[in-house]
């Protein structure tokens, strides 16, 4: 269409061509927007938690994004991708929390590290709400994760070789919500702002698992005797 | 020359008429001892669901003690919530002087508020918010060049409340507040000129200055 309305003019087609791309662009620029969240995230101030503990990031963990397209007129598609803030987050946090921290990205990582468990953090949804569509001037973010505490052989397939989450039987399992809000200011885009309050969540999510993780179910159990709870 | 000072005079009176900003103060407990030499920190609330209280704000208030008073050290409000992260974030900061208690059970928490050297903390909770707006204009673009045409005007409002914890007796000590108010204006006739009220700006003075005077009372 756009090509169309550049070909009724009078214009050369070096110029028609460079102004469809700007054109489309623009357009592009209008209907979507893209945030990769970034953020500085403190270590956390709290006397570690007596356990060894594996941490694994699924891969869904380390990529997840939010994506919603845009269904109307006057809407606009986002992208929100937490995926790799996630992973520098709560890399900061674990290994403050509890007293000795690896990282699982391996079956040999697993039969190389003695951890009394492992625990597994996951994504199950994020949502958003802008100014636009809410009328309140706050950008805000809602995360919702499951997390689970696990021993070490309930992942280990060992006929293959290699790490199983499907037929794992936590010991302890539980969820846990956050959110982030930013209020509109002057001169600050959208982009900014949703990052802003993702960074807000995912800090909110940092201070609900560290002031709530002694309550969950099986714990307590766990951190008193961490070879015989599970 | 007289027509460029004649319309000069009646800019200057535009500008000086149009912006006006009240101020309403109010303190509760009288100032008992200033402190001579020490550290606070001005912290914003943020557990509203609707608004924030803004960090520049806080670093506005931050600064009109800093420059007030050589001897008070302000601890920087970022700097401060990520040394004791996560205790002073919207979920777990505390209320009331009581709750601060409860957290120096923690001994990494005690620690870290023994290093700073913490003699107050001042929560300011409040906003400033746009009240009302009226009038229009038009903008346009022409070969020839581009305009507007209109007028406009807005009334902005800052409401902020100061409490004051004393960390030497563990109390609560006094509460201050700031409420100012006004209106801009933004003729335009081709190039709109903004005549902004400085609300925040003045809440910000008057809460500073009263903070100050509370805090270098005696010294």
């Amino acid at each position: 269409m756009v090509e169309r309305l550049l070909d009724s003019m009078t214009l050369g087609r070096k110029v028609q061509r460079i102004l469809t791309l700007i054109i489309l662009l623009v357009l592009a620029a209008c209907t979507s927007r893209e945030v990769i969240v970034e953020g500085t995230f403190p270590t956390p101030l709290v006397d570690p938690v007596p356990v060894s503990v594996g941490v694994l990031f699924t891969q869904e963990f380390r990529e997840h994004e939010l994506v919603d397209d845009a269904t109307g007129r006057g809407e606009v598609s986002w992208r929100v991708s937490t995926g790799t803030a996630q992973v520098e987050f709560w890399s900061t946090l674990f290994p403050a929390f509890f007293q000795n921290v690896v990282f699982i990205e391996s079956y040999e990582d697993l039969q190389t590290y003695d951890v009394d468990a492992v625990l597994i953090p996951q994504v199950a949804d994020v949502q958003y709400a802008i100014p636009l569509y809410t009328n309140v001037k706050v950008y805000e973010i809602w995360m919702r994760y499951n997390l689970a505490l696990v021993e070490p052989e309930q992942i280990i397939d060992e006929e293959n070789a290699t790490i199983s989450l499907e037929n794992m039987q936590p010991f302890a399992e539980w969820p846990l919500t956050a959110y982030g809000k930013t209020p509109t200011a002057f001169m600050q885009s959208d982009i900014d702002a949703v990052n802003l309050a993702a960074v807000m969540a995912l800090r909110d999510a940092g201070a609900n698992f560290i002031t709530s993780f002694l309550r969950v179910p099986g714990v307590m159990d766990w951190i008193e005797n961490p070879e015989e709870a599970q | 020359m007289r027509r460029t000072l004649l319309s000069g005079l009646m800019l200057g009176g535009l500008l000086g008429g149009c912006v006006t900003a009240n101020v309403d103060e109010m303190t509760f407990d009288a100032p008992v001892a200033g402190m001579t030499d020490g550290s606070i920190v001005i912290l914003g609330r943020r557990h509203a669901p609707d608004y924030d209280t803004e960090p520049d704000f806080i670093d506005c208030i931050g600064n009109h003690i800093s420059r007030g008073s050589e001897s008070i050290s302000v601890i920087p409000e970022r700097q401060f919530v990520d040394a004791l992260y996560p205790w002073f974030e919207p979920r777990t900061a505390p209320l009331s002087i009581e709750s601060v208690g409860r957290l120096m059970i923690l001994p990494s928490v005690a620690n870290k508020l023994e290093d700073l050297g913490l003699n107050y903390m001042i929560w300011i909770d409040g906003r400033t918010q746009d009240t009302n707006s009226s009038g229009s204009m038009t903008c346009g673009i022409g070969p020839t060049g581009a305009g507007c045409f209109g007028f406009g005007t807005w009334g902005t409002e800052s409401e902020y409340e100061a409490t004051i914890w004393n960390f030497d007796d563990g109390a609560e000590v006094g509460k201050m507040s700031a409420l100012t108010s006004g209106q801009s204006y933004m003729p335009a006739v081709v190039v709109p000129i903004p005549i902004i009220a400085p609300v925040q700006d003045t809440a910000c003075d008057s809460l500073g200055t009263q903070l100050l005077q509370y805090l270098s009372a005696g010294s």
